[in-house]
């Protein structure tokens, strides 16, 4: 069977299941609110949404390869445009875009003008050290690691900290081969 | 112009009232937001007299004073707005759509997840110059007092 | 149409958050892993409610009784979130009410935690499937009892699973 290409993300998002984006906005907030009460430290609730983001990360993986046509075969070049174009795009109905390459091509900047994550939030002053949106970090680098690049992903610009944009550096540290599960000589 | 605009929770708490004139207008002016509270209850318990049609969110003209007529709009959500305003001759559609506008800045302040449900909010407003009824809900964004969770 | 997000969001977000606070934080208190979630649930409903409230109601009538406000949870507020209404509305007219969905979403969709998932039939495995199938339901029972409390109806709501996929809310009207 011939296999079709690499399909783009508006088109994927237009053919999946949608829900109203309040419910998952104001979903996320209160359990950010919530996780704020029962942790107490910012650091803490900073670390916890990367977790909870990563185990989703590792989880939704399976089903972008799946709805993307997307071979898993790439490098961390097209990689990080992929997840700017395609992924955000099918999940969040967000566009993002790539910049910011260092030379060695292991960095870049994945920026984003929206966010559903923050409709309606405005941080309090004890929140200053929150990276509120610090989930969409967690299953970058989640789904990353299930196609063998091991990142480290960062805030740099913050609209809800008052930047005009929000900015992810994806930094590569590590691409472990492509493991299969049959070798040659079995 | 508009002189005055309030937000009252379900239990007569004030959420946020603001007056755009004179300061020592600004007692007066609460003072009449707060006696309007009362012809809203009154409305709300004798249905038939309440609003231009029965038990609608619009409650028209609550009363008229010497200076200034005041109109009313009750959400189902027990929410009470209050607008206080000296022109004399004010089209039902433009409050209702001032209503409609501030009613919406509204939903949006409390959809903030660090919004405590009954805690007062505070207008972002830029200056405004010109309080007539379009500008002020122009510049309408309410936004919570977040002062720790 | 306001804004969207792809279902998998929603269902990731609510298996995690769940399972967060089932497993991570209170494996052993499973009730307070369950007041946590249905506060949660709680928060989303009192804002889910005044969101709707203004994009349905405000040019209706007021509600004038506590069944006006419940049929506009099973009508509106429901196809929001479902694309659907519930399907039976029952009460015994003394302040309780059974709100019924046939194919309750979030029980169809929403993947058992990997954690907690048991690949032996055994009765111990089927009590945890049963157990944490209950957790993911005090979100939904939190949204209901923050939106009628928000409309201001205290209730308690709680969630009866005997019919699956068909799920009974229970909204029990505090005097």
């Amino acid at each position: 069977m011939p296999t079709a290409g690499p399909r783009s993300g508006d088109a994927i998002f237009a053919s999946v299941e949608r829900v109203n984006a309040e419910l998952f906005t104001l979903t996320y907030g209160a359990t950010v609110r919530q996780l704020l009460t029962d942790l107490e430290e910012v650091e803490e609730v900073n670390k916890q949404l990367d977790q909870m983001g990563y185990n989703i990360g590792i989880r939704l993986i399976d089903e972008f390869l799946a709805k993307s046509n997307i071979s898993r075969c790439v490098d961390f070049k097209e990689t990080a445009d992929v997840i700017a174009k395609v992924g955000l795009k099918m999940f969040l109905g967000v566009n993002a875009t790539v910049t910011n390459w260092d030379a060695e091509g292991t960095c870049c900047s994945i920026v984003l003008e929206d966010n559903p994550l923050v409709d309606f939030v405005e941080l309090p002053d004890t929140c200053q050290g929150l990276h509120y949106c610090n989930i969409l970090s967690g299953v970058i680098r989640g789904a990353l690691e299930m196609v063998s690049m091991k990142t480290e992903v960062t805030w740099l610009r913050d609209m809800l900290r008052g930047d005009d944009s929000f900015e992810l550096q994806v930094k590569l540290l590590k691409q472990v081969p492509e493991e299969y599960p049959y070798k040659d000589d079995e | 112009m508009i002189v005055c605009v309030a937000v009252v929770g379900h239990q007569n708490n004030p959420l946020y009232i603001q007056s755009f004139t004179e300061a020592d207008d600004a007692l007066k002016l609460h003072h009449i937001v707060h006696c309007s509270l009362d012809v809203v209850d009154e409305r709300v318990n004798n249905p038939r007299k309440s609003g231009p049609t029965l038990n609608e969110t619009f409650l028209g003209l609550l009363y008229p004073t010497e200076n200034y007529k005041v109109y009313g709009y009750l959400t189902n959500t027990k929410v009470k707005f209050i607008m206080v305003t000296t022109d004399l001759d004010v089209r039902d559609a433009d409050v209702r759509s001032f209503f409609r506008r501030f009613h919406a800045a509204y939903v949006d302040a409390v959809s903030n997840p660090f919004h405590v449900p009954e805690q007062k909010l505070q207008y972002q407003v830029k200056a405004i110059d010109d309080c007539s009824l379009q500008t002020i809900v122009d510049y309408c964004h309410l936004s919570c007092i977040l002062d720790g969770i | 149409m306001g804004r969207e997000v792809a279902e998998s969001c929603v269902d990731s977000l609510l298996t995690e958050m769940v399972s967060t606070y089932c497993h991570r934080f209170y494996a052993n208190k499973p009730e307070l892993a369950a007041r946590r979630i249905e506060a949660i649930g709680y928060q989303v409903g009192h804002q889910l409610s005044e969101r709707f409230v203004f994009r349905y109601t405000m040019e209706r009538p007021r509600f004038t009784d506590h069944l006006e406000a419940i049929k506009f949870i099973c009508k509106d507020f429901w196809s929001e979130l479902f694309k659907k209404q519930i399907d039976n509305l029952k009460t015994n007219h003394r302040g309780t009410f059974v709100l019924q969905d046939n194919r309750f979403r979030w029980l169809t969709r929403m993947s058992v935690d990997p954690q907690n998932e048991s690949q032996d039939n055994s009765a111990d495995g089927e009590n945890k499937a049963a157990q944490a199938t209950s957790m993911h339901l005090y979100f939904p029972c939190g949204i209901i009892r923050g939106a009628l409390s928000n409309l201001g109806i205290p209730c308690a709501v709680s969630a009866d699973i005997s019919n699956l996929p068909a799920c009974s809310f229970v909204v029990r009207i505090k005097a």
